[in-house]
């Protein structure tokens, strides 16, 4: 498995480049607009030498921690404080962890029997914060994700550890900018949070102390949910994809009005060959239904062909892997982060990249302005 | 225009070291690092412009997703002020190399940003940034425009419905009172008044009359937020940021045959473009109340005719000052708020659901039986308004009026 990255860049998060070291005319250095292979690490840290695997990318806005599950689990950070030639430092306090979860300001790691949350700020010898955790008895139980542990969740700042009641099942939880998405063991979707761009998707704009079921999407078994700074989605088993909350930058796959807008404004008219939902005889005034929020889910189709795998939001896009290895995004794309050179868009692309190279997406991961994607080989996953 | 670079350095830190960039630990150092790196461009002034540009761009970006997180009075000030510093470097940018008009047209947008959604930086340097600016742009009056005036004739004489205000009804009015008879007879019973002769002196009425040309010429490229839809309650409302001149193209002279209404309504203009301010005074009587000065609350509110305020009531008390236009407004006492149909929301619950001008007997019946005070407001009056007492404004004509609100 193969990891690229594009979109935002100033950190050196996706690619080491010169110019970013010295701050010099590093444009195109900062916008990472075509995917670009993340390099191999060994465990000193330099490019070459023996390469280890990497088995998941958690981002935060400057940083990326790379994680590697072959044999000893350990984790890697690029971008912000990382920054030497080196591509990315190898964090000794991470030998064998099993999971880890990145924020702006901490960096928090599983280790079976016990969680650490590391402040990225201030570098210190111990973690900020760090819990026992009880190994669960029942080992039929799936083993949880961060930032789910046993009982509760790790929030991004202190306190950390918020409790859960066990009647919702946690399966996996998505954390906004300030709310909360929650799937149950049982497919269905509780969040919580603020509510005042119609985050939490019951239909109205305010905020919720408690998880509080999604009633629209009841009944309709989900396995997936996300989150981006404003916005929620979540896929059903089905493969279809659900989308609420702020559409400003189109980040819902919907018509956006103030995303149009900017458009106008920076001269920037989208390509009308590339949109083929809109009839080029129409002009100014076709009366087209524009979303600001989307205060209840609403089923977005990508291609009607196939079915939606995974999903991953940044702050204000959205990116989805298809069950036949294509990768389409959306939303704000102005470093890069959509993967295509028409930059924001409120309309699902594919990222033509990889079908050019016969490469099949298998995972995506977004970093706030950034996206991360897995790739195999074509031959590979159709073995 | 190498002239424009000089004046804007001259008002900056003389050298790097001078320029400094403390926030509180709220800030995380990875923008604080982009931060240092778009003051070393400001200062070495290598690398092209469109890398300075892309610096204070990714400074906005962070600082108004920061912004925008939370509600906004929970926003820590400090985002506010990063905002404000990627304002200070955007500007930079733009007129760095000999800019063009559109460039300086886009620095005075990005200081108007900065001066509307972040907190004052470096002694407000914003504010003088824009003054240079604007100082750069502003033209000699220009010859009468034949145009304008005839569409600003049109507006007048097209005469404005003006309902008849019934003797009984009437707020009352009094010349000058003392303070001390003010206090008495309308502050402390919470009496509404309209009080005559209190603002003749203010520029606005006489040196500087508050005309459409001469809003254009201190203001014209100046950006404000504008709202737009009859009224707030509306569905279709909204608020969009538009320079003063379009806003008199679009909504007051209604250029481009738009028919939307537009509202420059319950703005801080006055800290926004100093010079306006120069045109009005604090009323004597605001030092009634128990607060400092610097806690008054001035707000502009200009339109043209047919702006509506749907029937509200505010925590504070209120002089309602008309300078431009008139204006029909309708007051009920606090004590009858049970006959006003508050909106239930959490949002609009100082709002009443009725169409004060146009109510539903069915569905608000007790509506009709509360009694009510009603004046038109002319230039030069000014109404007191106490606090939470509910009332409906509706512009009759083309209307500039000045509210101070104040405990």
């Amino acid at each position: 498995m193969r990891w690229f990255g594009f979109g935002f860049n100033a950190f050196g998060q996706i690619c080491i480049h010169e110019k970013i070291i010295k701050g010099t005319d590093a444009v195109k250095e900062i916008k990472v607009i075509n995917p670009t292979e993340l390099g191999h690490v060994d465990r000193s840290g330099s490019r070459q030498g023996i390469c280890m695997q990497t088995s998941a990318v958690r981002a935060s806005w400057s940083r990326r921690a790379s994680l590697h599950l072959d044999g000893e689990g350990c984790v890697c950070l690029a971008g912000f404080g990382a920054v030497t030639s080196k591509e990315c430092i190898f964090m000794a306090e991470s030998r064998g962890c099993k999971d880890a979860f990145i924020s702006e300001s901490y960096l928090t790691l599983s280790f079976p029997g016990r969680v650490e949350s590391w402040d990225l700020e201030n570098k210190k010898e111990t973690p900020a914060w760090s819990m026992e955790i009880k190994t669960q008895p029942e080992s039929s139980d799936m083993p949880l994700n961060l930032p789910l542990v046993p009982g509760g969740y790790i929030a991004t700042k202190p306190p950390f550890y918020q409790s859960l009641s066990p009647h919702l099942k946690a399966k996996s939880l998505a954390l906004g900018a300030e709310h909360a998405v929650l799937l149950s063991a049982t497919g269905a979707v509780y969040t919580w949070g603020l509510g005042s761009h119609g985050q939490l998707g019951h239909g109205g704009l305010t905020s919720e102390e408690q998880p509080r079921a999604v009633e629209a999407l009841w009944g309709m078994a989900m396995s997936c949910v996300a989150t981006g700074g404003w916005h929620s989605v979540c896929i059903s088993d089905g493969g279809d994809l659900y989308v609420w909350g702020w559409n400003e930058s189109g980040q819902l796959g919907l018509p956006s009005q103030a995303l149009r807008k900017a458009q106008q404004q920076s001269g920037q008219q989208a390509d009308v060959s590339t949109s083929p939902r809109e009839n080029p005889q129409e002009g100014e005034d076709d009366k087209e239904v524009f979303i600001s929020i989307q205060a209840f889910p609403a089923l977005l189709d990508i291609t009607p062909s196939c079915e939606i795998k995974t999903v991953s939001c940044g702050s204000r896009h959205t990116a989805v892997v298809t069950t036949t290895g294509d990768l389409y995004t959306w939303g704000w794309g102005e470093y890069g982060q959509l993967g295509h050179q028409t930059l924001s868009s409120d309309e699902p692309q594919q990222v033509e990249f990889f079908r050019e190279q016969q490469m099949c997406v298998v995972n995506v991961v977004c970093g706030a302005w950034n996206t991360f994607a897995a790739v195999v080989k074509e031959e590979v996953a159709n073995a | 225009m190498a002239m424009l670079w000089s004046r804007i350095s001259a008002v900056l830190p003389p050298s790097e070291e001078k320029f400094l960039l403390q926030f509180s630990d709220k800030v995380e150092s990875s923008v604080l690092d982009m931060l240092k790196r778009s003051r070393q461009q400001l200062y070495s002034g290598d690398a092209t412009t469109s890398s300075h540009m892309l610096n204070a761009q990714i400074i906005l970006d962070i600082s108004w997703e920061k912004l925008n997180t939370g509600t906004w009075r929970d926003v820590d000030k400090e985002w506010r002020r990063v905002y404000s510093y990627g304002c200070l470097f955007k500007v930079a940018a733009l007129c760095r190399e000999d800019p063009s008009e559109d460039k300086i047209a886009q620095a005075i947008k990005t200081c108007d940003m900065g001066l509307l959604m972040g907190a004052a930086v470096m002694d407000n340097i914003l504010q003088v940034l824009v003054q240079i600016l604007q100082g750069e742009v502003r033209k000699p009056p220009k010859e009468e425009d034949e145009t304008e005036h005839t569409n600003i004739k049109r507006i007048k004489i097209e005469c404005p419905h003006v309902p008849v205000i019934k003797e009984e009804f009437a707020v009352p009015r009094i010349k000058c009172p003392s303070l001390e008879s003010f206090r008495t007879n309308y502050l402390l019973p919470l009496k509404p008044v309209i009080l005559e002769g209190i603002i003749d002196h203010w520029p606005a009425l006489n040196d500087h009359p508050w005309s459409i040309e001469y809003l254009r010429s201190v203001a014209g490229c100046r950006t404000v937020p504008v709202e737009v839809g009859s009224r707030y309650t509306d569905e279709e409302w909204s608020q969009t940021l538009l320079t003063v001149n379009e806003f008199i193209d679009r909504y007051i002279l209604n250029r481009d045959g738009e028919k939307g209404v537009g509202y420059l309504a319950q703005h801080q203009l006055f800290d926004q473009i100093p010079e306006l301010k120069e045109d009005i005074r604090l009323p004597d009587y605001c030092c009634l109340g128990e607060g400092d000065e610097d806690d008054i609350t001035v707000n502009a509110w200009f339109g043209p005719r047919g702006t509506v305020s749907p029937l509200h009531q505010d925590p504070q008390q209120n002089f309602l000052a008309q300078v431009v236009g008139s204006k029909y407004i309708r007051l009920y006492s606090p004590e009858d708020t049970e006959k006003l149909y508050p909106h239930q929301s959490k949002l609009l619950h100082n709002t009443s659901q009725v169409e004060v001008e146009n109510p539903d007997t069915v569905q608000f019946p007790e509506f009709a039986k509360a009694p009510f005070l009603e004046c038109v407001l002319q230039p030069g009056d000014v109404l007191f308004i106490p606090v939470q007492h509910w009332h409906y404004v509706r512009s009759l004509e083309l209307s500039f009026s000045v509210s101070f609100w104040w405990s």
